[in-house]
């Protein structure tokens, strides 16, 4: 059987996914670029502290309290002897824990509960957005706090700060994501998956999470330094992570010390600027995925 | 003659009796049904064996949503659809599942009926792999035979559906509605969204296979020379209700329904000399939330009488194989 198809296609044989073609997007924008760069060396840093510094984190040494920053203490030391470079490095490692983890919790709890209350509707969609908005109205400052204090002891310090978080945030994403589905499932396409004989779960995951997953992926960038916020928020009202693991926002509760916020800048600046680079480059990185994700833009 | 006879010795494959979907309509504070839009409103028709019955009517007349019913991607609110004898209305889960393999849909709009985020491989594997376990190379070989079948290059296998023209991204839905190797085909206004240089690729494409393969097709559309081309037999719409059903040169030569007279008087003349007797309604399509007491089509009807808007006149046989709702016979 010979059909006359005027428009023949000889290209290469495997073509760019839609994925490809946002990561070449991605890719040709300086300041995503340079932010991404920036925040791995910020990881591999926190995450290699070790090998890089052999001081310790947590044992005092009065004979060098507060010592501005010399050739043996880069950073200088901090209000109980400690070095503060070494601390930095540590701080890294739990402040972008709780991030990273926060997110991946959040994200999953958030999807899983948006997908299924968006494609399903109806009484599904009620019940679970009605639980959405019940969490959503937690105060979050005072749940954590309780939560935290409650449970701390139990599991390992920084899990339990990663599990409140996530419990008490993936209400947005949910949100988010049930009206990405609602929009995305009324596409013929849909329909037709339904009508090759695709189950349910099948037509979620296959066919509209892909489709969804340009929000997903940006809401999860900027989860990262929402929940690093909020971690240096607690920390620095004490209610964080335990005293005991550096993070950023342990390092900078030490600057509730008027003294030391008047006259021992290195010792709270360096977990500052530090906050605020990451945040600010994995804001950068989500606006950077968003635009790399449209298709219709034209960066 | 002789070639209607043999139609009709074959038995029916798909049956429609009395079929209703309504949408509901919510309001007020509580979110309570007030009301009904009466899509599809007691339609009934029969398609034989291989044959192609055309469904033609305006836009939102009931069309599209009598075919998303018969494929049970809608509920129906009443009425029977029996395939191969077998009601399907009811039918949940696993047996809906099986159905599914007989009986298929070619989408509208080529654009939104593909996935853009799968590749063309995978959009007409996927409902083999959703029924049979096979290898991924015999796998591969079926799709590639059926994207050869529908006329397209080999290699579109590992491509993504945006880097199809329209007429080639149907011919991509269409491989994948012939991958299970259905018996009926809902065509839903199939090439409505092409060019019209387009349209005649793929319609012959349609007919090439609906030999190769024995299908039968319910062709939805509102072009009425495309259904001319493609059907053996027409049903009309109008507002929910079928108003006249026949072969297609009974329907094309004497149609009886005011309605169908004034579409058929629509369809243009490529002859600049003759002058055509274009009836023109008058009025708008009613709602069909609040459909007009007695004939649907009364308000309009260039021949109403005053039965028309006292009684609902039904479908009756005026000659053998057309049958009218119209109270003129």
């Amino acid at each position: 059987m010979e059909i006359v198809t005027n428009d023949k296609i000889s290209a290469p044989i495997k073509s760019p996914s839609p994925w490809v073609i946002a990561r070449r997007k991605f890719v040709k924008n300086k300041l995503a670029m340079i932010s991404l760069i920036f925040l791995v060396i910020v990881i591999i840093l926190s995450f290699l502290a070790p090998y890089i510094t052999t001081k310790d984190i947590v044992r005092i040494d009065f004979m060098k309290i507060s010592k501005p920053p010399s050739s043996e203490h880069w950073l200088g030391t901090d209000t109980n002897g400690r070095d503060v470079f070494t601390r930095m490095l540590y701080a890294g490692r739990s402040s972008l824990t709780v991030g990273l983890g926060c997110m991946f919790f959040i994200v999953f709890i958030g999807t899983t509960v948006g997908a299924i209350s968006g494609y399903f509707g109806g009484k599904i969609d009620k019940i679970l957005m009605r639980f959405t908005d019940f969490v959503l109205m937690f105060p979050f400052l005072v749940f954590v706090i309780v939560l935290n204090t409650i449970l701390s002891g139990k599991v390992s310090g920084l899990w339990t700060l990663i599990f409140v978080i996530s419990v008490l945030t993936w209400g947005g994403v949910a949100r988010i994501v049930r009206s990405r589905v609602l929009a995305e499932k009324e596409n013929e396409y849909i329909l037709a998956a339904k009508s090759i004989g695709c189950k349910s779960s099948k037509i979620i995951i296959k066919h509209l999470l892909p489709n969804v997953a340009s929000t997903i992926i940006v809401q999860a960038t900027l989860l990262v330094a929402v929940t690093i916020v909020a971690e240096s928020a607690l920390s620095f009202l004490g209610f964080g992570v335990p005293a005991d693991t550096p993070s950023w926002g342990n390092m900078l509760a030490e600057a509730r010390n008027s003294d030391v916020l008047r006259d021992k800048t290195w010792i709270w600046m360096p977990p500052a600027i530090a906050i605020t680079l990451v945040i600010l480059s994995i804001n950068f990185i989500g606006e950077g995925l968003k635009d790399a994700m449209n298709p219709k833009s034209k960066r | 003659m002789n070639d209607t006879t043999i139609k009709y010795e074959k038995e029916n494959l798909l049956e429609v009796k009395n079929l209703k979907t309504y949408y509901p309509i919510k309001g007020g504070f509580l979110r309570k049904t007030v009301g009904h839009v009466k899509a599809v409103d007691n339609v009934s028709f029969s398609i034989k064996n291989g044959e192609t019955l055309g469904l033609v009517g305006e836009s939102g007349c009931g069309k599209s949503t009598t075919g998303r019913t018969i494929l049970r991607l809608l509920d129906s609110t009443e009425g029977q659809i029996l395939f191969k004898g077998q009601d399907i209305t009811k039918l949940q889960g696993k047996s809906l599942r099986e159905i599914r393999k007989d009986i298929q849909m070619i989408f509208q709009d080529p654009y939104a009926s593909l996935n853009p985020m799968q590749m063309v491989g995978s959009v007409v594997s996927e409902p083999i792999m959703n029924f049979q376990k096979k290898s991924l190379a015999s796998l591969k070989n079926e799709v590639i035979e059926l994207l050869r079948k529908v006329g397209l290059p080999e290699d579109a296998y590992y491509k993504y559906a945006h880097e199809f023209s329209g007429g080639q991204r149907q011919r991509i839905g269409i491989a994948r509605a012939l991958a299970l190797r259905p018996k009926l085909i809902v065509a839903d206004e199939p090439v409505s969204a092409l060019d019209v240089s387009v349209q005649s690729q793929v319609l012959n494409l349609l007919k090439e296979l609906q030999d190769e393969f024995n299908l039968t097709f319910l062709f939805i559309a509102h072009d009425l020379s495309v259904v001319k081309h493609m059907s053996d037999r027409i049903a009309v719409m109008y507002l929910g209700n079928i108003v006249e059903i026949a072969e297609k040169e009974s329907i094309y030569e004497e149609p009886k329904h005011p309605y169908t007279q004034a579409l058929i008087s629509a369809i243009p003349i490529p002859d600049p000399r003759k002058k055509s007797n274009r009836i023109i309604l008058k009025g708008d399509v009613p709602s069909p939330a609040n459909p007009p007491q007695g004939c649907p089509f009364h308000p309009r009807c260039p021949q109403a009488m005053a039965e028309c808007s006292l009684s609902k006149p039904l479908l009756k046989e005026v000659k053998s194989g057309h049958r009218v709702a119209c109270h003129l016979y």
